[in-house]
């Protein structure tokens, strides 16, 4: 067998192994991160302390509980999607470390893609302790409302007990938490993503951070001056396609914002759901592409 | 005919430099082949184009015009590296990884598993002398350390052709002994290198063949002793001569049309001196 021939079946295009060795090794790298632990660490601290947040009506407090603790996710994993991922790639050819694991036989898509998912995984581990942190406090906030409400509400007839006890469950842990806490990761996942397409043309982690920064503001702002723009001006086509190249580079992070609803109460239609992950993960695919396809050219 | 390790034929890159109608030629119009089982040095200061070509060849950066080759593969094709193992100059890798970790890193990369990811891991750190450091994290390692290690990553998937640059700078001349060592080992198992260093005695020892660049031209190439050799003189080294017969010598070659040239007691290197007065070894 000629080494061409014997060179050429060994080789696979893709492989699953040289994915989640980089994958893993990501996830490494980033959980030695000092920043990781700190923005945990307060994230944790802002749920957690909510506990002991003044106490109104009951619905005023879980009202306060959900929009603390949901908001400190949003704001962590949000953080922690651009800090994480925007030290990846100029950290890697500074160090050299790109040109010895691009000089073994790994297609550069592979290695973006590798760790772009050890981002993401890192944002799924985060959004799920937190989660389960948040859950918590707000399980045993419920437990003791509802036994304060048991001993103050004694001697009250049956059926008014069963109103204000239903009433304080609909009030603390619903379902339409869990579809919050979705769009919340996959707001991080999009922002990861952008960062990371960002991160592949930039020269300095500082200089991604600080776009990013930007593109964070004007993403939670471009929804108002879409609206403005097609409602009280005229909506020419030119109009229309600055429009469209501006909602591409500058996500409308303001429609991910899910949160404000479901603390108001406010039921998540599955509609709006649905409308909302896909978006996100169109997003997150498309930006995804884009770094690969930048990557791809790059000279190192 | 077997295909050369490395062929380059008709290099040119150009790097353009933004904001500027002018642009910096790296390499120019390089022709070069290296053959199976050699050690190939690519030679130059600084700025030669020695690590350009390098990475053209490993595809980390593309060629203007021209192609590269290894071992008949178009090198831009991912799966020519299947044949090569790179150290790159001045190798940082990942600090919080320990130097087993890091060959087990390298090594699934290289879509090597189980037992046989093991063995090689085992292999490999017995032959740098890394054994004892193996479960030390790479921030605690020395330069030599470091340099060893990527050796031995480069080595992982037992490449046919290993690509080193700058092998030993910045590592002191033990390390650097301990580098050319494996080096000439390497080659003993049918290894071909090509290195590029700026480090010219080293680079004689270990050479079959050198390529010189200066501003990205090849401007010399050949056999190391066909270079460096004067054609019309001959060195005689002899050990416990007399003064008595020095003399006979000396009178013998003044008797004939030859001419003494020099005549001085042989010296060592420095660094056989510094090796030998500094016997510790390094860490391992």
């Amino acid at each position: 067998m000629s080494n061409e021939t014997a060179t050429s079946a060994r080789h696979r295009v893709f492989s699953f192994t040289r994915l989640c060795a980089i994958t893993a090794n990501t996830l490494t790298e980033l959980t030695r991160l000092k920043v990781f632990y700190v923005l945990l660490l307060f994230a944790l601290l802002l749920i957690g302390s909510s506990i002991f947040m003044a106490q109104f009506t009951f619905q005023q407090e879980f009202q306060i509980l959900k929009d603390v603790s949901l908001g400190a996710m949003s704001i962590f994993t949000s953080l922690l999607a651009i800090v994480a991922t925007a030290r990846l790639i100029p950290q890697d050819i500074e160090d050299r470390t790109v040109y010895t694991i691009l000089a073994k036989p790994v297609p550069r898509f592979e290695y973006l893609f590798g760790k772009i998912a050890g981002v993401l995984l890192l944002l799924a581990i985060s959004t799920l302790v937190m989660s389960a942190v948040f859950l918590a406090v707000l399980y045993l906030r419920e437990q003791s409302v509802l036994h304060m409400a048991l001993r103050q509400m004694s001697a009250a007839p049956r059926e008014q007990v069963d109103d204000a006890l239903r009433a304080i469950r609909s009030s603390a842990l619903n379902i339409d938490i869990f579809p919050g806490i979705v769009i919340i990761y996959l707001k991080a996942c999009l922002l990861a993503t952008l960062t990371l397409f960002v991160s592949t043309f930039a020269t300095t982690n500082i200089f991604t951070v600080v776009v990013m920064v930007f593109i964070y503001f004007i993403g939670h702002l471009q929804a108002t001056a879409r609206e403005y723009w097609l409602h009280e001006h005229s909506s020419g086509w030119v109009t229309r396609i600055f429009l469209a190249i501006v909602a591409l580079f500058f996500p409308d992070l303001q429609a991910f914002n899910l949160v404000d609803d479901i603390v108001a109460g406010a039921a998540i239609s599955l509609g709006l759901f649905l409308k909302t992950a896909g978006l996100g993960i169109f997003y997150t695919t498309i930006y995804t592409l884009l770094a690969a396809f930048v990557f791809y050219g790059k000279e190192l | 005919m077997t295909d050369a390790a490395v062929a380059i034929r008709g290099l040119t890159k150009v790097f353009p430099v933004p904001l500027h109608r002018h642009s910096i030629v790296a390499v120019r119009d390089l022709n070069l082949r290296v053959e199976p089982g050699e050690v190939y040095g690519l030679l130059g200061p600084n700025g030669s184009g020695k690590s350009t070509t390098l990475k053209i060849i490993l595809g980390l950066v593309s060629a203007s015009h021209g192609r590269t080759e290894i071992f008949g593969r178009d090198s831009r094709l991912v799966e020519s590296r299947e044949a090569v193992g790179f150290l790159p100059e001045n190798p940082y890798f990942y600090k919080y990884l320990s130097g087993e970790e890091t060959l087990r890193f390298f090594g699934r990369l290289c879509r090597l598993g189980g037992a046989r990811l093991k063995n090689r891991t085992d292999e490999l750190l017995e032959l740098v002398g890394l054994t004892k450091a193996r479960k030390r994290r790479l921030g605690t390692y020395s330069k030599g350390m470091l340099q060893r290690i990527g050796l031995a990553q480069a080595l992982i998937h037992e490449p046919k052709l290993l690509v080193l640059d700058e092998p030993t700078a910045g590592v002191d001349p033990a390390g650097s002994r301990q580098i050319r060592d494996l080096i000439v080992d390497l080659k003993r198992r049918g290894i071909t290198v090509l290195l590029s260093s700026h480090l010219l005695a080293q680079a004689q020892e270990i050479c079959d063949r050198v390529g010189i660049l200066a501003g990205g031209v090849l401007v010399r190439e050949g056999r190391l002793e066909e270079l460096i050799a004067i054609e019309n003189q001959t060195e005689l080294v002899v050990a416990n001569a007399s003064s008595g017969l020095v003399d006979e010598i000396e009178s013998l070659i003044n008797r004939s049309n030859a001419k003494l040239i020099e005549r001085r007691r042989s010296t060592t290197t420095l660094e056989k001196l510094f090796l030998d007065a500094t016997t510790e070894r390094p860490e391992s």
